[in-house]
């Protein structure tokens, strides 16, 4: 019976000295996580399910790599676990979304700020629009815009939660208009906001360019405004941008979404993923997958990234002073 | 009719062999503890890629259905809950496998959902369009005063003690507010750090649930161990089947909430098992038998979840809003094959939705064979010694807390709360209402602050939450509730004054 | 003053004393906006609270048997093995090596059959080792999730 248990401990124990402490030239050795910070069938979740489906091949990291969803608190707790208590071995990611996690670590009470993170590279982004209900007055931005007008405070305006990019369109669009909304934060994310469009519970709504394109096409809503740069020649050509119908609003608020590791994580390892993540957003099968789900890639490298991340904080900053 | 025509899609050799493996592999991923349909669903999503879209939905549905009532397995076996839906079929199906009568409760909670799955369904192929105003007329007052309406349910569902119950419900309502607000991103009431992400639902359902009963078998220490095992006679099915026709009056109330609620976005699923349970027991003749080992208990609850699981995608199908966290999972797996739900979705792929339905309503017998097939073999699980039950539970629970989030902090909080439950119940504190109100809490929360919101832009408060006849409706249930629970409340003390008088 | 009475006094002092903090958390933390449901919650909270506290000090809390010495003594190892287990071995030994040991302790400890039985200890072990594989195929072969490694495994 002993020597059962001795031959056990044994066994365990070279099991034990196999699988751990691999050096970053096997790296990947094993399943990578990818922790979301919203819940399971959210557009983040859903996004970052179809970009990283080819990580197994053996051109890209041979290794598969599977989501963990954190929901809570718009992002907060999913963040707040990555900064402090994910490992930094590279075996742990986190997706990121920006503006809403720099815009929470400039509000407080947060353990973490842009510099608690190591971008990896940028898969896509996504603008706020501005959405109104299937039967609304409303037919356009300056409709909008003229009744918010006179009436301060009235325009019940539905979004994803505070300090998320919905809520940052909302702020801009106020100071532009230099009118009153009454923003409307909703538990649940952005279907939770769309369905109070669609049922009348408020009367507009900032919503995702991707969510709001399929609600379009079933015929619920009417979308008047992108809060981009350009319009989206792709799924929503004929919407033209807030600056358009005068409304002196950037981009500040697109919600873009990329991989990211915890500071601290071995340069080796981030060296690698970041010349190997991007091959994986760009591989054919992600990108139709993502156009025929409506969603709007933009594949940044890690350069790229920190370039944007940082231009985000300053404007954020800005924006926010004194609220 | 339409349905009718796509039912052959169903029994195309590789959609068939693609329903057998839904319907078994999710019989097995619900009764996995700590992993809840969604997330099961969620797991299988990787795997739809590959396959034709018709294919992959029928893969998904049949997974949907079968996790849901294979929560009942570990809830009725080993009171591991394996998702809010599964709470009330473990007060008494856990009892009835106590007892010895674990296949007993097998057959009739399969029986029962396959009855309230399948209602479920039709009345989606049926009434959809309908059911899409009904989803859609609940605004954030009527969801609270929905919560407050579930809140009040506490009182009754505890029948042990009125204050105790009540109390527990606020316990578990405060604990629901732990972690970050979720409107606001404040911190409230965070004493360790293991509590910054908030008390998540399936761990707390594990430690509140599981752990106490591990506990109750230490303390019963090494003497008693092997006493309790009883020898029951076989249970063969149709015995079962006859029990369930017995039993019309808890099927067809757990069918009738669990379509009705399980259609309202965002609460249903979780609810409907614990209000179908309540009712049930009030319009029960055996009142009291409920919570020893009542078989109306386990059939109202499990007719309730599965015939939900119909309902709750009336709002996906047609408005393209997913009303629960799974139907959001769905939600992308329609979506990677550039599918989208609503009117596209009937008019221009009408073989994938009607196949999808059709799939699901198959997807409800299979799950009803094959469950009742591995019953009797399942239910022996429950009759092993109670040192290896309480040390695989042990086990389980960790692994299973773990597995949500892959976070330590839930399995601290698992242990925590369970450790806790333990004595709360040795002095007449109930797990149940506890729970109810960890679940309430942010539903009533969040829609409280959200309406506050809405009417500070329109007449005020008073006229938003008050006015308009579905309000009026929902508070003349929350005060028919309450005084019905004070009333019986009041001749229960009567009723043991008058024995306690007698006797001396 | 019966020992129940003393028993029921205990978990409703404790309740009471939770319902304090909470309701003064409540109305005195900040943001106020985001205490606004706590404060409503908390008021309720205490006064049922004080409620029960007040029918347990009278004696007429009788519902739950409370924890006899006997049952306390028995349930102790148990406890102390499965808190080590939780909240210590399984991150520092890894997930599966504190699994198995805390698996076999508890059966041990709780095992009707005397501890000196060597073939019983092979049994044990043997069911055990079972268990363990059973997990493993679940948990970690079906569905892939990473638990910590620790020490061993």
């Amino acid at each position: 019976m002993k020597t059962l248990i001795k031959t056990i401990a044994i066994g365990l124990s070279a099991f034990a000295l196999s699988s751990s402490s691999l050096m970053a030239e096997d790296y990947p050795s094993r399943p990578i996580g990818v922790a979301v910070s919203y819940g399971a069938g959210g557009a983040t979740d859903f996004q970052a399910r179809i970009v990283t489906m080819v990580a197994g091949n053996k051109d890209i990291l041979g290794q598969p790599i599977y989501i963990i969803n954190k929901p809570g608190a718009g992002g907060r707790v999913g963040w707040n676990w990555f900064a402090s208590e994910a490992d930094k071995d590279g075996y742990t990611l986190s997706a990121y979304n920006i503006p809403h996690f720099i815009a929470q670590s400039i509000k407080g009470g947060v353990s973490y700020s842009a510099d608690s993170f190591e971008p990896i590279a940028n898969w896509g982004e996504d603008p706020a629009v501005v959405v109104v209900g299937k039967d609304s007055k409303f037919n356009s931005m300056e409709d909008l815009i003229k009744f918010a007008k006179e009436n301060a405070g009235k325009v019940t305006t539905s979004g994803a939660g505070l300090f998320v990019g919905h809520h940052i369109a909302a702020l801009q669009i106020e100071k532009a208009c230099s009118c009153k909304l009454a923003y409307i934060p909703t538990k649940g994310g952005g279907a939770a906001a769309m369905k109070a469009v669609i049922a009348g519970d408020v009367m507009a709504g900032i919503n995702n360019l991707s969510d709001a394109y399929r609600a379009e096409k079933a015929g619920n809503i009417k979308i008047l405004g992108v809060a981009d740069l350009k319009r989206n020649k792709e799924f929503l050509p004929d919407v033209p941008t807030l600056k358009e119908a005068g409304l002196d609003v950037d981009n500040s608020s697109v919600n873009y979404r990329g991989l990211m590791v915890p500071k601290g994580t071995p340069q080796a390892v981030i060296d690698k993923l970041a010349a190997q993540v991007p091959l994986m957003f760009k591989h054919k099968r992600v990108a139709s997958k993502m156009s025929a789900g409506g969603s709007p890639m933009n594949i940044m490298t890690r350069e790229e990234v920190q370039k944007m991340w940082a231009a985000r904080e300053a404007t954020l900053k800005e924006l926010l002073k004194g609220l | 009719m339409e349905f009718l025509n796509h039912f052959g899609g169903v029994f195309e050799p590789i959609s068939f062999m693609l329903l057998l493996v839904g319907t078994i592999g999710g019989l097995i991923l619900g009764a996995t503890p700590g992993l809840s349909p969604t997330m099961a669903v969620a797991l299988l999503i990787p795997f739809t890629f590959q396959l034709a879209p018709t294919q992959g939905l029928i893969l998904l549905g049949a997974a949907y259905t079968s996790t849901v009532a294979g929560g009942a397995v570990s809830a009725i076996l080993l009171k591991i809950p394996g998702a809010p839906a599964n709470i009330a079929t473990s007060l008494d199906g856990f009892e009835m496998a106590k007892k010895g009568e674990g296949a007993r409760a097998l057959h009739l909670s399969f029986l029962s959902s396959g009855v309230g799955g399948i209602i479920g369904v039709l009345l989606l192929i049926f009434l959809t369009p309908l059911l899409a105003k009904w989803a859609l007329a609940f605004g954030p007052s009527h969801l609270f005063w929905l919560a407050i309406l579930g809140v009040t349910v506490i009182g009754s569902l505890d029948s042990k003690s009125f204050v105790k119950g009540l109390l527990s419900g606020c316990i578990g309502l405060w604990l629901s507010m732990i972690g970050y607000d979720d409107i606001q991103g404040a911190q409230r009431f965070i004493f360790s750090s293991s509590l910054t992400g908030g008390i998540n639902i399936i761990p707390a359902l594990i430690g509140l649930f599981a752990i106490p009963q591990v506990l109750d078998m230490f303390a019963k220490g090494r003497r008693n161990a092997e006493i309790e095992t009883v020898q029951v006679p076989k249970q063969s099915i149709m015995d079962s089947a006859r029990e369930l026709g017995r039993s019309g009056r808890a099927l067809s109330i757990g069918t009738i909430v669990g379509s009705i609620i399980g259609l309202i976005p965002g609460v249903g699923g979780q609810i409907a098992g614990l209000v179908a349970y309540d009712q049930s027991r009030k319009f029960s003749k055996h009142k009291k038998k409920f919570g020893t080992g009542h078989s109306e208990g386990v059939i109202a609850a499990e007719s309730a979840n599965n015939a939900m699981v119909g309902p709750s995608l009336v709002p996906l199908l047609t408005l393209s809003i997913p009303g629960s966290p799974t139907a959001a999972v769905l939600l992308g797996g329609l979506l990677i094959h550039g599918i989208f739900p609503g009117t596209d979705l009937f008019d221009n792929h009408p073989k994938v939705a009607w196949t999808f339905i059709n799939s699901m309503l198959v997807g409800q017998v299979l799950m009803v064979i094959f469950g009742i097939y591995t019953a009797t073999w399942a239910a022996r699980i429950a009759r092993a010694p109670q040192p290896i039950m309480a040390a695989a539970v042990m086990v389980l629970a960790l692994f299973g807390s773990y597995s949500v989030q892959q976070s330590m902090s839930d399995v601290y909080i698992m242990l925590t709360l369970g450790v806790g439950m333990f004595f709360l119940e040795k002095f007449g504190f109930s797990a149940a209402p506890l729970v109810l109100g960890l679940i309430l809490g942010p539903i009533a929360e969040a829609n409280f602050i959200q309406g506050a919101l809405i009417s500070n832009a329109q007449n005020g408060p008073l006229e938003y939450f008050l006015t308009g006849p579905l309000n009026i409706f929902l508070v003349v249930l929350v005060i028919a509730s309450v005084g019905y629970s004070f009333w019986t409340n009041m001749l229960e003390q009567k009723e043991t004054t008058l024995e306690a008088g007698a006797k001396s | 003053m019966t020992a129940s009475r003393i028993q029921h006094l205990i978990p409703a002092i404790i309740v009471l004393a939770v319902a304090a903090i909470v309701t003064w958390l409540s109305f005195t933390q900040q943001p106020a906006q985001a205490f606004l449901f706590p404060r409503l919650i908390s008021v309720a909270f205490i006064i049922l609270a004080f409620w029960n506290f007040s029918r347990a000090a009278l004696g007429q809390s009788k519902v739950g048997g409370g924890v006899s010495a006997e049952s306390f003594i028995n349930l102790m190892p148990g406890l102390v093995v499965m808190s080590i287990y939780a909240f210590f071995a399984a991150k520092w030994l890894g997930f599966y090596c504190a699994s198995f040991a805390a698996f076999l302790t508890i059966y041990s400890i709780y095992d009707p059959v005397p501890l000196s039985s060597m073939k019983d200890w092979g049994k044990r072990v043997f069911i055990t080792a079972v268990f363990m594989a059973v997990i493993y195929g679940l948990f970690s072969l079906l569905l892939k999730v990473q638990t910590p490694r620790g020490l061993f495994f």
